[in-house]
């Protein structure tokens, strides 16, 4: 199965029923310097991620113990990797927490065991997340060297004063820096993170830091708008959860935090934004995600597709196509399963799963699409489940049609998009 | 086992709310082995999932014990523990019918409260003996020789006669126990005579049918008699009958002076109403108990479905649910606004709350409660009777009003003496007049005001707890009705009148209350996807207006392969959310927003 090119239409909402191998992969490095207040990712920072007591090198055992285990299943179920049923995968993506704060020679042979036991093909998108910072974000020669062809830098903000409200340690400087040391290693791809509607931001700073971020020349940009959610209140923090409890610090920081920010501020942060990159020649895509062509992320185009993937490390999602499974987010029982220290043999770690019902199925991918530039085909409009919504959509001017037949989100759509969602769920 | 009727006791216990008569009814449960240790939990009888999460008793509930007293000898006691709030004094006073005693507790540290005075009246209006309780007296502020010179001031009760208790402890609760039997007479009611029972509450059981709880005046009841209610003509066959022990444990006779159940297998609620009499259909009596003075509503509110189809659902809910508490009106009504619903009367706005809850929890219904009002009084310029209206939106056009006239209350209020100016100032404000003051001890006073019930059931208890720091407590009665300069104040939202918004003001204050509704609709109402303008109008004239703005952003920034599960559950969460909000027009309005002037924001 290979992907369709840039622009071209991709089979959305009524891809097959059944279990299927997986085309990409998700790898989640949960180790960060120090935990940003406002991060809900699953994450282990100080004393675990640095120094003497560090836990890198038996969380990357354990991985790559979860990694055969996943992929003995999949041998067992689909044969090797390379035939009609179990194709080659098309994206991997190391996402955290900071995998770039891994040993680089960790990197390589975490790839090169995804090589031997998954089938990476030709041409495969390999992304890594790194930060900034001088001390995390890792050397960027040996990273491409490693077999990486995308970096996705978590830049943020590039206003100084906005980069200290996140709590963040890097400078403006040290995202130019890394964007440097990634084309000078020839890299393919580079994509920045940034995030709107911080606390103490305006129009005038947030236009100034996607001005400097253009500046930079990525070919990729995702722009988030800050979301302080509560993950405990969501009841996902328990024991076999897939996020880890909010520290105090973080609640009482995230309360503060949402005084500062302002709905009406964020969406015309928004309409600035999706006007400066359309100038820049920037493709919107996704709901958060604008691409120079040929430079969309494939591994997320996946996920909105609703394809399968398989994933490994705590707190980590993968999709057959059926069912939705995760690891629990907590690194002790993760490590503790994965590699006994009674010597037993190694068990997958605990974790939960939750099978998509069809009409469930008919929901999501309907969202799923709608939240890229692709959307829905027109026929979409006769299904009993979608058509009211679509239609209450385009009259409400939050839906269009589009030159190539496909119905997708207005700008207001897009800022608007829950409206459309919370009618389809 | 069989007692017989001299050796029987029939008490409530009574008491301001939170002075610990539950947990009182807890340590009696336990002393006679009522109840199984495992299953003992603390206010055990406060079984109905509100009340445990209120903390509060909402609903009397009666338990038969058996106590071996110091004579060696069984006694059969019947304990009623009532509900503290001012809102329930129509469940005191019915238990209070079916005692010949009561167990008053006063909190010996809190002293003698609105409610304390309250229902010792009622108790000495049913001519019952009075067993004084002073409780909590582990706790190191329990002051025992203050609140008995209290309670020889203000009820005249001797201190000789007084107990001490810690319910929490269990001190002193044998030596209660003793004076239960010792003190209280027995139930009078000839056994032979023909049956006479009293419904005193019930409840509907799938597969029994209406449950009925009664007390017996007179005559005894076998299992499986046929027996006629005497009012709706009723009859049936008993399929069971049984005592509260506290479950519902069948017995096969009951006899005059007990208190117990019979399932009636009736399918049908309104045969068998709280009030009834049951008596034989073979040997029925010649005439039925007085029954109960019908519980008069002060508040009143429409009670609608969020979705209009489930109207036949809340009809059924509410007839059920009027079984077991009988103390709230219905009649159908519709509102522009709001469709088809039910216009209740409630005694206060606790209760009013409570049964919303109930109907929502107890049947699985989203409901929407109009704004409350009180019932004010007509009188058209062209004559005829005064006509009563419960409903602002009822109310008459200008141009045909004589008068309106609002009911008022005698409000009394037991307060530390150093709030008595802060009370007075409130009163005041809220067009009320000072009557008189007592002292109930050299610190305490029993205040006495007259105000509008309007003015009460606004947040005037709210409001006499924020100024005295907790410290006062209030209890009222109705006056009657007096005349006032009354205005019907609409509101408008989107352009469209909301009748379920409109309330009865007095004119001079409708301007100052339109401003303060309409900024608290402003931010009771979400952004919707257009502007929506919110105005307070008098007739045609417009005093105060508001706009929600357009809602600008309504986006979930990730949605990556670990976020798919995460978002929709938030998705449906919201969809939740939405689905418990009324359409009134093309906005969505939620529960809150009728409550608007409910609010307690101001000082
Ligand atoms: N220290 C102490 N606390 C007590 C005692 N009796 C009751 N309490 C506490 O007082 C509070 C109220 O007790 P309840 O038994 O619910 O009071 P109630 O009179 O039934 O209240 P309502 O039914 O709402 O009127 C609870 O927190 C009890 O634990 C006591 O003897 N000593
Ligand atoms: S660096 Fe990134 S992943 Fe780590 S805590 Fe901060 S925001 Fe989260
Ligand atoms: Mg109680």
């Amino acid at each position: 199965m290979s992907l369709p090119p840039d622009g071209e239409a991709a089979p959305t909402g009524d891809l097959g029923w059944g279990a299927v191998a997986p085309v990409g992969l998700y790898l989640h490095i949960p180790f960060c310097v120090s935990h940003c207040p406002y991060c809900d990712f699953v994450v282990v920072a100080g004393r675990e991620a640095r120094g003497p007591a560090n836990r890198i090198a038996s969380f990357v055992r354990a991985l790559e113990q979860e990694l055969d285990l996943r992929a003995d299943a999949l041998d067992r179920h689909w044969g090797p990797p390379g035939t009609a049923a179990r194709p080659l995968l098309d994206t991997v993506y190391l996402g955290g927490g900071t995998p770039s704060l891994l040993p680089t020679n960790s990197i390589a042979r975490l790839l090169a065991l995804v090589r031997s036991r998954f089938g990476v093909a030709d041409g495969a998108e390999v992304t890594l997340e790194v930060n900034p910072g001088a001390d995390e974000r890792g050397d960027a020669g040996a990273i491409r060297a490693a077999g990486v062809t995308r970096l996705s830098i978590g830049a943020q903000s590039l206003d100084p004063k906005e980069l200290r409200t996140l709590g963040r340690r890097h400078s403006p400087d040290d995202v130019a820096e890394t964007v440097r040391a990634a084309r000078a290693s020839g890299l393919a791809s580079v994509s920045l993170d940034l995030l709107y509607d911080i606390p103490g931001a305006t129009l005038e700073s947030w236009a100034a830091t996607l001005d400097t971020a253009l500046a930079l020349v990525p070919d990729h940009l995702s722009l988030y708008a800050l979301t302080l959610d509560d993950p405990d209140a969501e009841g996902i923090t328990g024991p076999g959860g897939d996020h880890l409890p909010v520290s105090a610090g973080a609640r009482r920081w995230r309360d503060q935090a949402r005084r500062g920010q302002d709905d009406d501020r964020a969406a015309a942060m928004y309409e600035l934004a999706d006007r400066r990159l359309a100038a820049a020649g920037f493709a919107w895509y996704e709901i958060s995600n604008w691409a120079r062509p040929g430079h969309r992320s494939r591994h997320n185009l996946a996920y909105w597709e609703g394809r399968a993937w398989e994933a490994a490390g705590p707190g980590a999602h993968a999709f057959d196509g059926r069912t939705r499974r995760w690891n629990a987010a907590r690194l002790d029982g993760y490590i503790a399963a994965l590699t006994p220290s009674d010597g037993s043999a190694p068990r997958l770690p605990p974790g939960l799963q939750e099978p998509v019902t069809a009409s469930g199925r008919e929901a999501e991918s309907a969202i799923l699409a709608l939240r890229t530039s692709m959307g829905l085909p027109p026929s979409a409009l006769d299904r009993p489940a979608l058509g009211p919504t679509l239609t209450w959509a385009l009259e409400a001017g939050l839906l269009e049609p589009t030159r190539d037949d496909r119905l997708v989100l207005t700008l207001a759509g897009r800022l608007l998009s829950n409206e459309v969602f919370v009618r389809l769920v | 086992m069989t007692i017989p009727q001299a050796r029987l006791r029939n008490f409530s216990i009574i008491a301001h709310i939170d002075h610990g008569k539950s947990t009182l009814a807890d340590r009696l449960l336990e002393l006679t082995h009522a109840i199984d240790p495992r299953q003992m939990t603390s206010q055990v009888l406060d079984s109905m999932d509100l009340e445990r999460e209120k903390g509060i008793t909402i609903k009397a509930r009666a338990v038969r014990l058996e106590h071996t007293a110091n004579d060696g000898l069984v006694y059969g006691l019947n304990l009623i523990d009532t509900p503290g709030h001012v809102d329930f004094a129509y469940e005191v006073s019915h238990s209070l019918q079916a005692c010949e005693g009561a167990i008053l507790v006063v909190d010996a540290a809190q002293g003698i409260e609105a409610q304390t005075l309250a229902n010792v009246h009622l108790a000495l209006r049913e001519g019952l003996t009075i067993i004084p309780v002073l409780n909590k007296i582990d706790l190191p502020s329990a002051q025992p020789d203050v609140v008995m010179d209290e309670l020889e001031n203000a009820l005249a009760i001797p201190r000789e006669e007084v107990l001490l208790v810690s319910a929490k402890e269990g001190t002193g609760v044998p030596a209660l126990l003793q004076a239960i039997v010792d003190r209280i007479p027995p139930p009078k009611g000839d056994p032979k005579a023909p049956l006479q029972a009293l419904v005193f509450d019930s409840h509907y059981d799938q597969y029994k049918g209406v449950v009925v709880y009664i007390r017996l005046a007179a005559g005894t009841l076998h299992d499986h008699d046929r027996v006629r209610l005497m009012a709706s003509g009723a009859e049936a066959e008993l399929i069971e009958m049984g005592y509260f022990r506290p479950a519902l444990v069948p017995v096969p006779l009951l006899t005059a002076g007990e208190v117990g159940y019979v399932a009636t297998g009736l399918k049908n609620v309104r045969e068998a109403q709280v009030g009834d009499t049951i008596t034989s259909a073979d040997a029925p009596a010649g005439a039925p108990l007085p029954g109960y003075q019908e519980a008069k509503s002060l508040v009143f509110a429409g009670i609608y479905p969020v979705s209009g189809e489930d109207y036949p659902l809340l009809r059924d809910a509410i007839e059920k649910l009027h079984l077991n508490d009988a103390s709230f009106t219905f009649e159908p009504e519709s509102s522009v606004a709001l469709g088809f619903g039910f216009r209740c009367g409630f005694l206060g706005l606790l209760h009013m709350e409570i049964v919303q809850e109930r109907l929502e929890r107890e049947f699985s219904l989203d409901l929407i409660a109009s704004a409350p009002s009180v019932e004010y009084e007509v009188l058209r310029i062209n004559g005829g009777a005064p006509i009563r209206v419960d409903n602002p939106s009822k109310l008459p056009s200008i141009g045909e009003i004589e008068e309106i006239r609002e009911p008022w209350v005698q409000l009394s209020v037991v307060t530390p003496s150093s709030y008595i100016g802060a009370l007075m100032e409130l009163s005041t404000n809220r067009r009320g007049s000072f009557v008189g003051l007592e002292y109930l001890d050299p610190t305490r006073v029993l205040m006495k005001f007259e105000l509008p019930l309007a003015e009460l059931i606004v947040d005037y208890y709210d409001q006499l707890k924020t100024r005295t720091a907790g410290y006062a407590s209030m209890d009222y009665e109705e006056i009657g009705y007096r005349a006032a300069n009354l205005v019907r104040l609409d509101v408008l939202v989107a352009g469209e009148p909301v009748d379920a918004l409109s309330m009865i003001v007095h004119r001079d204050n409708a301007t100052k209350l339109g401003r303060t509704l309409v900024g608290r609709l402003r931010q009771l109402i979400p952004r919707q996807m257009f502007e929506v303008p919110i105005q307070a109008a008098i007739g045609s004239n417009v005093i105060a207006r508001e706009t929600v703005r357009a809602m600008s952003k309504n986006v979930l920034a990730k949605c990556y392969g670990g976020d798919i599960t995460r978002k929709r559950k938030l998705l449906e969460k919201q969809k939740e959310g939405k689905r418990r909000m009324k359409r009134v027009g093309s906005v969505e309005i939620p529960q809150e927003a009728f409550l608007a002037m409910l609010r307690t924001d101001e000082s």
